[in-house]
């Protein structure tokens, strides 16, 4: 499957906790390319994708950080509005429930991280509708 | 003599003529209590004497002693020996008053060694082993404790001492070390340390754990055997009585034998005093039958448990305690509820997705207390769906098992305050306590 690795690092609300994840990144140049906070009153969960994320999940394992490390989509399309907004609808459009997304920029284009609920089922339907699958970059 | 037994025919003792040994010990124990300056006084006016003890039933003519007996009479008041027979002192830290000391002669340090070199042999230690010691080597008796009875049982020590995982991680790879003692939170903790290293601690060659010192769980101990591919034997002891080899686990594990040859065991409601009926839960109350530095009579433990009815088939006949329950002064009363951690435990355990440490604060918020648990996720997860269900699911399991319902808050590994003694499980904080 054209899948990507996402890191998922469970946060309870404690202040300084974000920037020790970071920090530590930092110390062993592992960039970070996009990242993501979801949370609720007593806890959340920080997304991840990295230079290298196989390096960045045993890292911040080894420092007692709870890491789960799952695989994502990611859909790279040109970096406009109306791209972004067709790229969605017809991904949607074909049934796909999308559980969270969020996005960033690379070499000019946008990268589009999704979670769909069926993951099979999902990049089926964005490889057949020829939108573009990045595969397995750390 | 079969190889299965230490001293086969004190363990398989009849039980009739095992009382009666216990009559003759008791008998001998209550001369040599005579030299106490704490119990001379009160044999006398009890009519206590060597000569007027008929049966274990006797016992009853004795008044019970407690921890604050121990502290009043600080720090030698309770010796029945003159110092120049006392070899060996261990101590409690006294954090909440008088430390209580506990006295030794030599006799005592070899008949505790031997006590315990049976238990270790109980559980298939033998003198080829290679057995590692986690514990403290001062006063927490689990140090040297340990250290003389694996020395008896003849197998090569390692008294690498309390802290220091790393080293411990080392030890065993370097040595080979097939047997480790150590206290149940310290078993995950260590665990945890040889996969930092990535080492699966169920392939090295350790495949016993002498676990002891902190009530757990069943669920507890299966999860310690998991993760090191090794059995885990409940062990029990208590500095008042020697230190560990008090009451072992056989490789039955079921129930605790407890050592009557050395020990008078009774079983009395806290509140009453009076013996529960057989089977049911109350505090275990202990005589020593084989000490002479400091012999003490009906000590009241404040460990909660019950006999376990029948006989053994591995064939000792002295009887099981159940797993320890708590400690009647561990008990915690929130909202006129009586609850043990070791309920909460309980519960915590049957869920993968947790670890084993956990947090139990009480405090006051308005008029009433509340009470959170904060527990230690395993892992993380991508779905929060799974978190929040989980969490619900620990609150009605808890409800069931304690009647309230406490707020649960996950938490990340590491954030429960660690010491290298006993884990501590309960932060009270209302104002009145």
């Amino acid at each position: 499957m054209k899948t990507i690795k996402q890191l998922s690092i469970f946060l309870e609300n404690q202040n300084g906790k974000l920037s020790d994840i970071f920090n530590a990144l930092k110390e062993e140049s592992i960039e970070i390319q996009a990242a993501s906070v979801a949370d609720t009153t007593d806890y959340g969960i920080l997304r991840l994708i990295t230079s290298n994320q196989i390096q960045a999940s045993k890292l911040l394992q080894s420092k007692g950080i709870l890491v789960n490390v799952n695989e994502v989509l990611a859909i790279e399309i040109d970096a406009n509005t109306s791209t972004f907004a067709n790229a969605v609808e017809t991904i949607t459009k074909e049934g796909v429930s999308i559980n969270y997304l969020y996005t960033f920029h690379k070499d000019g284009n946008l990268v589009l991280i999704i979670r769909p609920a069926n993951l099979e089922h999902a990049e089926s339907v964005i490889s057949a509708k020829g939108l573009k699958l990045i595969q397995g970059w750390e | 003599m079969s190889n299965k037994y230490w001293n086969e025919e004190i363990e398989t003792m009849p039980r009739k003529q095992l009382e009666q040994f216990q009559v003759e010990r008791l008998k001998k124990t209550v001369e040599i209590a005579m030299g106490s300056k704490f119990y001379a006084p009160i044999f006398k006016e009890r009519g206590i004497t060597p000569e007027s003890i008929k049966s274990v039933e006797d016992i009853r003519r004795f008044p019970f002693t407690t921890k604050n007996d121990l502290r009043e009479n600080y720090p030698f008041g309770l010796a029945s020996l003159p110092l120049d027979k006392v070899v060996r002192l261990h101590s409690s830290s006294g954090t909440t008053g008088n430390p209580t000391v506990i006295l030794h002669s030599q006799r005592d340090i070899e008949q505790w060694a031997d006590a315990m070199a049976r238990s270790m042999y109980t559980i298939g230690l033998r003198s080829s082993d290679i057995i590692q010691n986690t514990s403290g080597y001062g006063m927490f008796t689990g140090g040297l404790g340990i250290q003389y009875a694996s020395e008896r049982l003849g197998a090569l020590t390692v008294p690498a001492g309390a802290g220091n995982s790393k080293r411990h991680v080392k030890f065993i790879m370097d040595f080979g070390t097939t047997a480790l003692h150590c206290i149940p939170s310290y078993a995950t903790r260590l665990a945890a340390a040889f996969q930092e290293e990535g080492i699966n601690p169920a392939e090295t060659t350790v495949r016993t754990l002498i676990i002891g010192a902190e009530p757990h769980s069943d669920a507890q101990r299966k999860r310690i055997e998991e993760i090191w591919g090794a059995k885990a034997y409940n062990n029990f002891g208590m500095s008042e009585m020697c230190g560990p080899g008090v009451a072992i686990e056989c490789q039955e594990q079921n129930g605790l034998h407890i050592w009557e040859d050395n020990y008078i065991v009774e079983i009395v409601d806290p509140v009453t005093l009076e013996p529960v009926p057989d089977g049911e839960v109350g505090e275990l109350v202990l005589t020593t039958l084989n000490r002479e530095a400091m012999p003490l009579f009906r000590y009241r433990t404040r460990d909660l448990t019950r006999f376990l009815p029948g006989d053994c088939p591995c064939g000792r006949t002295h009887r099981r305690l159940a797993r320890f329950q708590g400690r009647s002064d561990d008990m915690i009363i929130v909202k006129g509820v009586n609850i043990f951690p070791i309920q909460i435990e309980k519960i915590l355990m049957q869920f993968p997705e947790l670890a084993s440490d956990y947090l139990i604060t009480i405090e006051t918020i308005g008029d009433n207390d509340e009470m959170t648990i904060e527990v230690e996720l395993a892992q993380s997860t991508d779905d929060f769906a799974l978190l929040q269900n989980l969490t619900k699911e620990i609150s009605r399991r808890l409800k069931d098992e304690i009647l309230l319902t406490p707020k649960v808050k996950l938490v990340g590994k590491g954030v429960i305050p660690q010491t290298d003694g006993k884990a501590v499980r309960v932060k009270d904080l209302r104002q009145n306590h």
